[in-house]
């Protein structure tokens, strides 16, 4: 009799769980009637997450069959296992961000063909490569950003240096010994502020210099290397030197703010090695001093004087586990954000995105960080970002950071570092 | 047996359930998982035990584990010593007690997160100034290479969670009977005799509960950890579950982590077994 009772409430209980299961299951379902079509985009850039949602709201205006919902979850290493987690329950969303070639292989069972899209034909040259897969182009640009030494253009011009002119490592060094000796006169506390604290400063952009130039700034490239030489360490070694006996101190305790809102946006420090996407923090502090004092220039390098590092955070992908309806309309999307008149406006005035494609002439980007960014791609003088080959991976945050780091706050030579690293990055290629 | 009716069954189910789908399934996944090379969406082989062998060769796990180690000594020994040492002090009948009953465990109510980014800045600012103004220079650079950033998490963690481990010893110490006290009293005894031969023993299963609290908390802590150091300077205060995280999440190698994971279980559950084992083996009972 008990026993008859427990079968009966085991296959009750059972029942139920996979009523409720089927109904988690279910939830996802869309109707396919009357062309109506409903798309939903998960992306990582979520400083822009507001503007994203107008935008979407502008484009189901102009095309009521469409519905575009947009969620945003930021951060380099918050998006990705949000975006694993939606894609394991069955939330899987229409339109979704790559962060690079890691990405680009880890959802590459959900990235659609893209090479027919009109933006990707639009696309400018070298933006595409990080996001080949197989011959196909698997993503679309966002943007490009280009970073630099951003400097205080009422300091440079107090102390009677002409920012343009210091293409070369010498002229640079010597500009900064002339700040650095009328520093009082200038009132600042020195000619640079190094965060020593925030590792990808050293280790992705500027490194991205010395590293990237033997896979000619190709992230897929180097991703797909199976070695490094490193040959322009010596140069890598003498700017991070620069900097750090020029910086305001103690470097180790310097983080991003402290370098960006408290020793730059208060007029403290001649320039920081920083890139465009500091303008809205520096224009929150000290709106006027955004707008009259901030320029930037590249970093010098030898045998790529005057180009400037320009290249792509993130980049769009479309499910190809979606219909055939949704993934037509996420393209239809994409292109006329990027390709038509009127998003082509969006992006440059609503996102103050710098364009990754061709067709933008004679527009004029709103702020004096994206005017130098937008110059420089408009003029191909630029410097290509091989390292997003390495960020998704485990040699930057376990090998090249700490070591980076630990040359920086004296603890280790740099011979070692650079050895260190080289092993490092070989054998992680190696096993791969 | 007559309580394995029904009913028996049916007040059960809902918790076992509850269990079996957040606790059991997901571990036993887990365990699963860290033999394959899953990335957080699926696997395509199976690797045995390399991820075991990984762990223990090339991943910062052990140099995670042995900072942990050390943190844990430390926190233990200093948050036992001073926790019952506030207790001892605000038990003794003088005014403003109750007050500083409060003030001591303030701390506690506090966010680790909110805490670390505060006592950043006092460790960098604050103590530099110090530092400065009174020419003390182990005052300054505070943060900036592994050994002040291991004492940084200690001083956080021993700040915030020594009233809570008052707390306990209070409640302990206020249930000691008076009468056993004032016996020795009469006998004699010093008031040292009277802590070490009376109140130190009565006190005994306070002992194994606050060794089991600062015991599990010293190695499961992370948000401090986050905020006050990220793991940095060059990974030199990274504690194990820090190294677990951006295993998973920073380099995407979720199978690495969900070894280390198993392994930090492991430990953790096997010391504080038989710290509560051994403490349990000195109580005494009235």
């Amino acid at each position: 009799m008990t026993k008859g009772w427990k079968k009966l409430g085991v296959s009750v209980l059972a029942g139920a769980m996979a009523l409720t299961l089927v109904g988690c299951g279910k939830s996802n379902s869309s109707s396919s009637s009357d062309k109506k079509v409903k798309i939903t985009i998960f992306q990582g850039k979520v400083e822009s997450n507001k503007q994203f949602k107008q935008i979407a709201a502008t484009y189901h205006k102009l095309h009521p069959n469409v519905t575009i919902s947009v969620s945003s979850v930021g951060g380099g290493t918050d998006y990705s296992p949000v975006l694993k987690t939606r894609i394991s329950s069955g939330n899987a969303p229409t339109i979704f961000s790559l962060a690079g070639p890691a990405d680009v292989k880890q959802f590459a069972s959900q990235e659609a063909d893209l090479s027919n899209t009109k933006a990707a034909k639009a696309a400018q040259p070298g933006t595409l490569d990080a996001v080949k897969s197989n011959g196909k182009t698997v993503g679309l640009p966002f943007n490009v950003e280009g970073y630099g030494f951003v400097y205080n253009k009422t300091i440079f011009k107090k102390a009677g240096i002409n920012p343009t002119s210091l293409t070369t490592m010498s002229k640079l060094t010597a500009a900064v010994k002339k700040i650095d000796s009328q520093k009082s006169k200038l009132g600042i506390k020195g000619v640079f502020a190094l965060p020593g604290k925030e590792t990808w400063i050293l280790s992705d952009h500027l490194a991205n210099l010395y590293v990237g130039q033997e896979f000619g700034g190709n992230a897929q490239k180097m991703y797909k290397s199976k070695s490094m030489k490193f040959t322009a360490n010596k140069e890598m070694k003498s700017m991070i030197d620069l900097q750090k006996k020029y910086s305001v101190g103690p470097v180790m305790q310097l983080d991003y703010s402290a370098q960006v809102n408290q020793n730059f946006s208060q007029g403290k420090v001649a320039m920081i090695q920083q890139g465009d996407w500091i303008y809205p923090t520096v224009e929150q502090i000290d709106k006027k001093f955004a707008q009259n004092d901030v320029g930037m220039i590249p970093i010098p390098v030898k045998g790529y004087e005057n180009k400037m590092p320009v290249g792509t955070s993130l980049y769009w992908g479309v499910n190809k586990n979606k219909s055939q309806a949704e993934q037509t309309a996420a393209k239809n999307f994409l292109d006329w954000l990027y390709t038509s008149k009127q998003g082509k406006k969006l992006v440059v005035n609503k996102l103050h995105f710098v364009p990754a494609y061709k067709g933008y002439t004679g527009m004029k980007m709103p702020d004096a960080l994206t005017q130098v960014v937008f110059k420089y791609s408009q003029q191909h003088k630029t410097i290509g970002w091989a390292f997003p080959a390495y960020t998704g991976t485990s040699w930057d945050p376990n090998t090249f950071q700490p070591n980076l780091q630990k040359y920086l706050s004296g603890k280790q030579n740099w011979d070692t570092t650079v050895k260190n690293s080289i092993k490092g990055w070989n054998e992680q290629q190696a096993s791969n | 047996m007559k309580n394995r009716s029904l009913s028996f069954w049916l007040f059960l189910t809902p918790t076992l359930v509850a269990l079996a789908l957040v606790v059991f399934i997901p571990a036993i996944m887990g365990i699963f998982y860290s033999f394959t090379n899953w990335d957080g969406l699926g696997y395509t082989e199976m690797l045995g035990f390399k991820n075991y062998i990984t762990l223990f060769h090339n991943s910062g796990f052990l140099a995670a584990l042995w900072f942990t180690v050390k943190f844990v000594i430390v926190t233990v020994i200093l948050l036992n010593v001073i926790g019952l040492g506030l207790a001892l002090l605000v038990t003794q009948k003088f005014k403003g007690s109750n007050l500083l009953r409060t003030v001591f465990f303030m701390p506690n109510l506090i966010g680790g997160l909110i805490l670390g980014f505060i006592w950043q800045f006092i460790f960098t600012e604050a103590f530099d100034a110090l530092g400065k103004a009174f020419h003390m220079a182990w005052l300054t650079g505070w943060l900036t290479d592994g050994k002040t950033g291991f004492w940084g998490l200690v001083i956080v963690t021993v700040w915030q969670m020594s009233g809570y481990i008052m707390i306990i010893y209070i409640a302990y110490l206020q249930n000691i009977p008076s009468e056993v006290i004032e016996a020795a009293e009469m006998d004699g005894a010093s008031p040292w005799q009277r802590f070490v031969h009376i109140t130190f023993p009565m006190i005994a299963p306070a002992f194994t509960v606050c060794m089991f609290l600062t015991l599990s908390n010293g190695f499961k802590i992370y948000d401090q950890n986050l905020s006050l150091t990220n793991g940095g300077p060059y990974k030199s205060t990274e504690m194990l579950a820090m190294n677990i995280v951006n295993t998973a999440y920073s380099e995407n190698n979720f199978a690495l982590a969900e070894a280390k994971a198993l392994i930090f279980f492991l430990i953790v559950a096997a010391i504080s077994l038989l710290q509560v084992y051994y403490n349990r083996k000195r109580e005494v009972d009235l």
